[in-house]
């Protein structure tokens, strides 16, 4: 059955199209940060997030315009369950003018418990999580976020540039950046909620990515070994036909399990799982289209840039 | 066959059985079968003795809960520390009758400033700090405020030029505080500021009417750098001592209590059904203090100017410390400067609603504080509970001395700052007892609301105020749907998964599946074992893991069929299968590994938890899909001589 996948694709014969396009891509996916902006979620922002169960049926709109006449402003409802009506988060803005004239932001949740059990009866509304994340407590969070984003490609930079070499560890760096990027902006384009959960997704994507990389240059270190001498560019491609059938059939296996998650999951989760859906297409297609042609480049001028000596930078396994 | 097969495969099989032993008591929920046998004080069933006392550590997403992260005001302890300092050197002052002018804590600073007589005193008071305080007071070299006499005019016009002063002082950066104290105005500087500018620029604002005052002989005394960071230090691990104390009271099972960097204390509480009551408790200062109210101005005259300040200052309505604070503010120089406005709360009898609060005023001294109490309790009479206090041997003399000094001045009980009552001293209370009345509203609610309070007057007070940073309380109705939902989901991927890995790989699919059933097993064994947390993105974490535990075996598997296409024999496809295999498999789960590791780093609560079954997940895969699978090689290999391979 997998002798389907024993093709000869050129893939790096048209390498330079192909990192084009992907940078093309990340340009425009950038460009949904800019214009559409992240819609951090309540960890980053400071805030509330308060998650009512309802026992019977009910809308957004309905339930803002309750809040809204019991003076509330500066919130936001939305759906919390997948399969029915009754559950719901409220999104709490620290800006609000009523919350602000209370001034004891512990008991923030009051108001809002106070006017749904008004106007849906006391027994009807129960609160069943409440958040509150202080101002500065969020931007310690979204600092702790960035790090450990930047970090994480530090690290598994000087892991690559320790087990294979510098070449290698930028290839497979220029990929994480990559889907990182593109995982934003798919976050920017569609207004999902980025949070700490989201962090691990793209600290989980990292690690996915990277080792789909490994994967594919492990082979081309072990190609260059095994044929001295072969023209570079089609050395890669070699390799890269000859992991294919295990880059697809890996890619399928967590694309498999993300969806389920995506479409079984809720709240966070779901979140976490749409990252990840992005994270597993981006992951496997960086690994050919940017990691492979960065090495190449490298490999091929690096020197000149004094990135490692040219006799050093044949593999060394 | 490798000649340690056999201890190779006596280790897998004990990690398995192992791992169904450690997983029992979860699975059957033996935990509930133990809480319940010892409620009613028997001896757990045998089997579930036989089994160890452990099961996974739900995390507050998946129990329900409370995590709380409370910012402690550290720099409140280095001020009250100084203040004690103050009533120290003040004894000591009077001991040597060395004449004072004032000894006080500049405001907003934890500044000690004494102001004597005349310098006859001066060496007495600095050896003696020397002597009783090292290295942990330095003296200030330049002034850290300066003062000045108001031309003499009438009291009245002396007041509005006062607070003319106080409103300039409130765009000056490099002033902290403006006071007025016996026709004298102290001007408090930031210590970074320079106090030739400041006075400049006083001087051209107010030069007609104000001049500097002959400087008097005085000692600024700032606590060094290396004690303040020592007092922080203790009052943060005093904060979460009294917390543990007050929740161990409280009755919460399994509470984590920890420090989290230089001033926050995070508190979980799992399983929590009053999350306000709680809250309330962790977070309630617990400062018992008792002032003398200063009768120099009668109490309706107080509540005017209260009532005038508010709506002068437009202070909103409210008694939070805040509020006291802006209208104290408010009325400087208008009341004595050593005596402060503070409320008693009064109750709407029906909704047990603050409605109203009566002012006092009341000398800042605080004369006995909780400290000194031996024993809290709640008695009841004539049906109304209230807690009942005892000093211990030096707060019983210091609070007979007030009472005999006092007799027919009131003497106010204040808790967290609120006055509690404010009786009428009618005769000396030589035996150290004291009481503190409930408010108004149902018997149960009051009796709880004593209980309460006797075990934050037992733990004693938190040394500084405590802030809610960040607060996450989640119902158990949450936590039961999130782990049903999870744990379908689980199953759902691993059944696909599973069953792609049989279509495609058919023979050594199924072996490949066995791995990953096994992988399961043993992160939740490990889980267990190690006493780790399982939150629900943990639960995602392990989905992921099943994904991608199938391709440590896809790149083997891979390799093998590579090899038996290039015409090899089955022993030597497997054999260079995994060794070609194994070294990609181990470089890129090492890396993600180190994701996960930089996540558990940066993460907090939940992530934290997704980060620990993702680095137990990758270690136990690397097991499973490489030691074990290539054991059921070795064996169908040389055991059974299987020379076909169903691929």
């Amino acid at each position: 059955m997998s002798r389907m996948f024993k093709k000869d694709i050129p893939f790096m014969k048209y390498r330079w199209w192909l990192f084009g396009f992907s940078l093309v891509l990340n340009l425009f996916f950038v460009g949904f940060l800019f214009t559409h902006g992240l819609n951090f979620g309540t960890d980053f922002k400071g805030g509330l997030n308060l998650v009512y169960q309802f026992q019977t049926t009910t809308s957004e709109a309905q339930l803002s315009e309750i809040l809204n006449k019991a003076g509330l402003d500066h919130f936001v409802v939305q759906k919390f369950g997948i399969d029915d009506q009754k559950t719901f988060v409220i999104k709490g803005d620290l800006h609000d003018s009523k919350l602000g004239q209370e001034g004891k932001l512990e008991n923030m949740s009051q108001p809002f418990t106070q006017a749904l059990q008004a106007a849906l009866g006391a027994d009807k509304v129960s609160l069943i999580k409440e958040e509150y994340v202080g101002p500065k407590v969020g931007k310690e969070l979204m600092t702790k976020g960035i790090y450990a984003v930047v970090w994480a490609w530090v690290i598994i930079l000087i892991y690559m540039a320790f087990r294979f070499d510098v070449y290698f560890g930028i290839g497979g760096i220029a990929a994480l950046i990559h889907d990182v990027l593109i995982a934003l902006g798919a976050f920017a384009l569609f207004g999902r909620e980025v949070n700490l959960t989201v962090v691990a997704a793209f600290l989980t994507i990292i690690g996915y990515s990277i080792n789909d990389t490994i994967i594919i240059f492990d082979r081309v270190r072990e190609d260059m070994v095994k044929h001295k001498g072969m023209d570079l560019v089609s050395l890669v491609d070699m390799s890269i036909n000859e992991t294919l059938a295990r880059t697809i059939i890996t890619s399928l296996t967590v694309f498999f399990v993300v969806a389920v998650l995506f479409f079984r999951a809720e709240g966070d989760l779901q979140n976490f799982a749409f990252a990840m859906i992005f994270g597993v297409v981006t992951g496997t297609y960086s690994s050919v289209f940017i990691a492979c042609p960065v090495f190449i480049f490298l490999k091929r001028h690096g020197h000149r840039f004094g990135l490692g000596k040219k006799k050093t930078a044949v593999a060394s396994t | 066959m490798p000649s340690n097969w056999r201890l190779k495969t006596y280790l897998s099989l004990f990690l398995i059985l192992f791992s169904v032993y450690l997983l029992i008591p979860s699975l059957l929920g033996f935990n509930e079968l133990r809480e319940k046998a010892e409620k009613e004080g028997d001896k757990p069933p045998w089997y579930v003795q036989l089994f160890p006392n452990k099961q996974i550590n739900l995390g507050l997403d998946l129990r329900g809960g409370i995590y709380l992260e409370l910012e402690v005001s550290v720099d409140e302890a280095l001020v009250h520390r100084s203040e004690i300092i103050v009533g120290e050197l003040e004894r000591f002052l009077k001991e040597k009758n060395i004449p004072y002018q004032s000894i006080r804590v500049l405001p907003h600073t934890s500044i000690l400033a004494i102001v004597l007589q005349n310098s006859e005193g001066l060496n007495a008071v600095q050896s003696h700090i020397k002597d009783i305080y090292g290295n942990s007071l330095k003296e200030l070299e330049k002034p850290p405020q300066l003062v000045y006499r108001l031309a003499d005019s009438s009291e009245e016009a002396r007041l509005a030029k006062f607070q003319e002063m106080v409103q300039w002082a409130k765009g000056q950066k490099q002033i902290l505080d403006v006071q007025l104290d016996k026709g004298e105005i102290y001007v408090v500087l930031d210590q970074k500021a320079s106090a030739d500018e400041v006075n400049q620029s006083i001087l051209s604002a107010f030069g007609g009417v104000l001049q500097q005052a002959p400087s008097m002989p005085s000692l600024f005394l700032a606590q060094s750098e290396a004690y303040q960071e020592k007092l922080k230090d203790e009052t943060l691990k005093q904060a979460v001592e009294t917390i543990r104390n007050r929740i161990d009271r409280h009755g919460v099972a399994e509470p984590t209590i920890q420090r989290l960097g230089s001033n926050r204390v995070v508190v979980e509480l799992p399983g929590v059904r009053d999350p306000d009551r709680a809250i309330g408790l962790v977070k309630r200062a617990g400062k018992l203090e008792f002032k003398l109210v200063d009768e120099s101005i009668p109490d309706a005259k107080v509540k005017e100017l209260v009532e005038t300040a508010r709506t002068e200052n437009k202070i909103p309505e409210g008694y939070t410390e805040e509020i006291v604070g802006q209208i104290n503010e408010a009325l400087k120089g208008k009341i004595p400067a050593d005596s402060e406005v503070a409320f008693e709360f009064q109750y709407d009898s029906g909704t047990k609603k603050v409605v109203g609060g009566i002012p006092y005023l009341l000398k800042k001294k605080v004369e006995v504080s909780g400290e000194m109490l031996k024993n809290t309790q709640v008695s009841v009479q004539n049906n109304e509970p209230y807690v009942s206090l005892s000093f211990n041997p030096t707060g019983t003399k210091l609070f007979g001395d007030l009472t005999s000094a006092n007799i027919g001045k009131r003497l106010a009980i204040l808790l967290d700052g609120s006055v509690s009552k404010a009786p009428v001293i009618k005769s000396a209370i030589p035996n150290g007892e004291a009481q503190i009345t409930m408010g108004y509203g149902d018997y149960q609610a009051l009796l709880t609301e004593a209980e309460d309070l006797v075990v934050v007057l037992r733990e004693g007070a938190l040394p500084a105020t405590l802030k809610v940073a960040t607060k996450t309380v989640i119902g158990p109705s949450l936590g039961k749907n999130s782990i049903e939902r999870g744990f379908h989901a689980t199953l759902l991927a691993a059944a696909i998964v599973i069953t792609f890995m049989a279509l495609w790989y058919k023979g050594s699919g199924v072996l490949a599946d066995v791995a990953v059933i096994i992988n399961v097993m043993l992160i939740f064994s490990c889980l267990t074992l190690f006493g780790a947390t399982l939150t629900l993105p943990g639960v995602a974490g392990i989905v992921l893991t099943i994904g991608m535990a199938v391709d440590a075996n896809v790149i083997i598997l891979e390799r093998i069929k590579d090899e038996l296409a290039a015409g090899r024999t089955v022993k030597a496809a497997v054999e260079n299968g995994y060794k070609n295999g194994i070294r990609a498999v181990v470089d890129g789960h090492l890396t993600t590994f180190l994701s996960g590791v930089v996540l558990y780093q940066y993460g907090t609560g939940p992530v934290r938890g997704f980060a620990v079954t993702l680095m137990i997940g990758i270690a136990t895969t690397l097991f499973t899909a490489v030691v074990m699978t290539r054991l059921a090689y070795d064996y169908l290999l040389t055991k059974r001589h299987v020379t076909k391979l169903s691929i």
